[in-house]
């Protein structure tokens, strides 16, 4: 394999890296802050693809409008299931709050796939990208669409990273994080903090939706691979852990990239993509739950 | 006492609307119900697991398919009878829920959910890849189970198989080791200090599970003829899951009784499209949400508190 | 002379860099009624834990009745004869109060149901319960919810009793109640080890009283001994733990 071919896959790696990032970070917050996984992030995604199709394709906004549209509706969005769904798991109404969280966003992301396809029908759709072209870096050629999309995936992972670090809300949700009783007694609302964290998830899994439609398409069941490389990436670096996540992501996006080259059989290979990191979630949660960068928690 | 005849007697009431049903009924209705009978074992073996012992498996629906290209493998390759491939695939899927519940005793909760699903799309990314095996997404020709058999044999093999099963897993749960999955759902440490082997039954009853979700694949098999990846995906999980929430997951009947329900109802608002999984959807959330045992859960616990008090003002 | 019935010699234990256990030396006799005491933290739950499988040792040993007990699951060891309760009541709220009896009677295979429910029974009606017999756990009171952890464990017949804070929010009326079972089974034979934090109720029911602090055996004497012992004060005042 030439050099050449090694550095198209690491940046292909890299590339589909940061999509995944910005996929998996927002399941990391809603986790973090919440202890819930939310199984309908996917659904979430692929409703910010919609959003970004209709801003862009059905009402002319200029794509850059069109991924704010996006991020907007589904942070309303994750607001709404926040308050309606997911609030019975800490306000004591869920009997099993945990069999619960997990049933619900189960069946929602059900609910909105469906939705979807009745809304939208099953068709795929491919609205106006951020970018067109090629790039030229050297001997390497990336499609442009591609590589402004993660150009912007990284910028914004490093503005929630900013927010997080230097904001008071960001800070509150930290501190939900770590130890929910503390920070409730230094006077954060738990309660608003959570629907924050819902609301960032969302928005997230929007952006991304709205990032990778065009790169892609957007199609009702398209968020139904990315959570699971999702999924995948929390649980290497750790369920609710932010920088867990970034390194999970890259770790996924490298994984894939070079074992599938591994397998002679081209086809074959193409159809075990994404089994590898099915693999590789397995291997963690039994050998190592608490993540590659996790700490042990002790069972009190 | 009384509550116990009910009881009985309401169960006799239904067995005897589904013996009639394909006296009164035309092909189709009868056709869709036997369906109706595959997703009625298989929520029931899914409540079995989650509604008992609380552990959660979004495998359940790749456990089927398991059990199905396991039966129509080795029935075309060994020359198995069909139902010798039912009984090969019942091994195999249990065989694999007691690997997987082995493996994840330590796991709980979403971590356990994950895991599952890691498992369930392990296991239908292969079906579809082995594609010289299965014929990949294209979908596997079976052998009926029943040379020429009509639709109304199916159906009531399909119902004696529904009521058998179901009647097995309630001897099950009533016996002593229903009582020990309950506790373990309840309080593993506290089952544990009482002497209760929490690891062998938490790995019993996933390969229990799995071994009925694994007839209910092979049964749908041979009964269908076809076998694609596609009844191992996770929306098929998610119909599954519905079915057993809205029928009530804390009891094996009332799960059946929501799989063949919705099957009926999904079937009976076909002209409604794709809409009516969208209620399907809602509906699974409310019940979910505000009656956590279920439509039958809910109409039984009325009847008993009905009953209870009359009996109280005599 | 009572026999040795627990031995535990050397028992080490840490939880990463923490010692919570360092090195142990504890005889029990067959028939003891023993004081567990000490501060928060200084060791107490993690010992009955390992006592009752539920932790790993990292060193040292234990036999109970000249059989080992590390490397045993709990499960194994409660067939044995080593019943616990635990700090937070671990009752199965849904199942109701007799089924949770069943539980542990049925356990270990050696008794039919009727049998059992006829045991159950008994000893529900010994602790005021037996007409709650039907009832979902859930229903129950905190202090019932203590009562029946405590029937629960008679049920298994044991032959020593490890009690975690029996007495934490339970109000007195109900504390005298438990105190007059306790020795009751105290008296029929059933060794018991009591941890806790109300030192009425360690100094008045218990014949012998050891004391931990980070992890090491300060003080192992009568409560006499106990209560004048320079070190055990220390070992409170220090830890601004007033004895209550």
């Amino acid at each position: 394999m030439s050099l050449v071919a090694i550095l198209e896959q690491a940046l292909n790696g890299l590339i589909v890296s940061s999509f995944y990032a910005l996929a998996a970070l927002g399941l990391a917050i809603i986790f973090g802050v919440l202890r819930v996984v939310n199984f309908a992030h996917g659904e979430l995604y692929m409703l910010g693809g919609y959003a970004y199709f209709l801003a862009v394709a059905s009402m002319g906004l200029p794509p850059v409008v069109g991924i704010v549209v996006a991020a907007a509706a589904l942070a309303a969005m994750g607001a709404l299931v926040e308050w309606l769904l997911i609030r019975p798991v800490y306000d004591g109404r869920a009997d099993r709050p945990e069999e619960y969280s997990i049933m619900i966003t189960f069946a929602l992301s059900i609910l909105l796939l469906n939705l979807a396809n009745s809304l939208f029908g099953p068709w795929p759709r491919r609205p106006e990208p951020l970018f067109r072209g090629g790039v030229e870096i050297g001997e390497l050629i990336v499609s442009g669409d591609r590589l402004a999309a993660a150009g912007v995936a990284v910028v914004l992972i490093a503005v929630l990273l900013a927010a997080l670090r230097y904001t008071w809300a960001g800070r509150a949700v930290r501190a939900v994080s770590q130890n929910r009783e503390a920070a409730a007694i230094f006077g954060i609302s738990v309660t608003r903090v959570g629907m924050l964290a819902f609301a960032t998830g969302a928005a997230l899994a929007g952006l991304a939706g709205a990032l990778m439609g065009p790169v892609f398409n957007v199609v009702p069941p398209m968020g139904v691979i990315p959570v699971i490389k999702a999924y995948v990436i929390v649980v290497l670096g750790g369920l609710g852990s932010i920088p867990g996540a970034i390194m999970g992501a890259i770790i996924l996006g490298q994984v894939e990239s070079f074992a599938t080259i591994l397998i002679p059989d081209p086809s074959r290979a193409l159809a075990y993509k994404d089994a590898y990191g099915l693999v590789l979630l397995v291997g963690i949660l039994l050998l190592r739950p608490q993540g590659l960068f996790g700490t042990k928690e002790r069972r009190a | 006492m009384k509550l116990q005849t009910l009881r009985l007697l309401g169960l006799g009431l239904i067995l005897l609307v589904f013996l009639a049903l394909p006296l009164l009924l035309g092909d189709y209705w009868v056709y869709t119900i036997t369906i109706g009978f595959y997703y009625a074992i298989l929520a029931a073996s899914w409540a079995l697991l989650v509604g008992y012992i609380g552990r959660i498996s979004f495998a359940q629906a790749a456990m089927a398919g398991l059990g199905g290209y396991a039966s129509a493998l080795s029935v075309q390759h060994a020359g198995l009878p069909p139902v010798l491939g039912l009984a090969a695939g019942v091994l195999v899927a249990g065989a694999l829920g007691f690997v997987i519940g082995r493996l994840t005793l330590r796991l709980h909760g979403a971590y356990l959910g994950l895991t599952t699903i890691a498992f369930a799309e392990i296991l239908r990314i292969t079906a579809t890849a082995e594609y010289q095996l299965t014929e990949g997404s294209r979908g596997l020709q079976v052998e009926p189970l029943l040379q020429d058999g009509s639709r109304s044999e199916y159906y009531y093999l399909f119902l004696a198989v529904t009521v058998a099963c179901l009647a097995l897993m309630t001897w099950l749960l009533r016996s002593r080791v229903g009582l020990f999955f309950q506790s373990i759902r309840e309080d593993e440490d506290g089952a544990a200090s009482l002497g209760v082997n929490v690891t062998l039954w938490k790995t019993v009853a996933f390969a229990i599970s799995t071994a009925f979700a694994g007839l209910a694949g092979g049964l749908y098999a041979h009964f269908v003829q076809l076998i694609t990846p596609s009844m191992m995906s996770l929306q098929e999980m998610g119909i599954v899951l519905a079915m057993a929430v809205i029928g009530g997951f804390h009891n094996v009947v009332f799960a059946a009784l929501g799989g063949v329900s919705l099957q009926v109802l999904l079937e009976g608002l076909r002209e409604l499209g794709e809409w009516r999984l969208v209620v399907f959807g809602l509906i699974t959330l409310l019940i979910l949400r505000l009656m956590p045992n279920g439509v039958f859960g809910t109409v039984a616990d009325v009847l008993t508190d009905r009953l209870r008090k009359s009996g109280d003002d005599k | 002379m009572m026999h040795e019935q627990l031995d535990i010699s050397g028992l080490v234990k840490r939880f990463g860099g923490l010692t919570a256990l360092n090195s142990v030396d504890m005889t029990v006799g067959s028939g003891e009624l023993l004081g567990l005491i000490g501060p928060n933290g200084s060791g107490k739950t993690t010992l009955l834990n390992i006592v009752s499988g539920y932790y790993k040792a990292d060193g040292g040993s234990i036999n109970f009745e000249r059989r080992p007990v590390l490397g045993h699951a709990p499960h194994q060891l409660a067939r044995q004869g080593i019943g616990r309760s635990f700090q937070v009541t671990k009752i199965f709220r849904r199942l109701t109060v007799l089924q949770n009896m069943l539980v542990a009677g049925l356990s270990d295979g050696a008794q039919s149901q009727s049998e059992a429910t006829d045991r159950a029974m008994g000893l529900l009606r010994d602790l005021k319960l037996e007409r709650l017999a039907h009832e979902r756990a859930s229903s129950l009171s905190g202090g019932q919810g203590k009562l029946l952890e405590f029937a629960r464990i008679m049920m298994l017949s044991p032959k020593i009793v490890l009690l975690d804070e029996p007495f934490g929010g339970v109000h007195p009326e109900l504390k005298r109640f438990m105190h007059d079972h306790i020795r009751k089974w105290n008296d029929s034979g059933v060794t018991i080890i009591l941890i806790s934090h109300d030192m009425g109720s360690i100094f008045d029911l218990c014949q012998r009283v050891v004391t931990l602090s980070y992890g090491d055996i300060i003080c192992d004497g009568t409560p006499e001994e106990t209560r004048n012992d320079p070190a055990v004060l220390d070992a409170y005042l220090g830890d601004h733990h007033g004895a209550a």
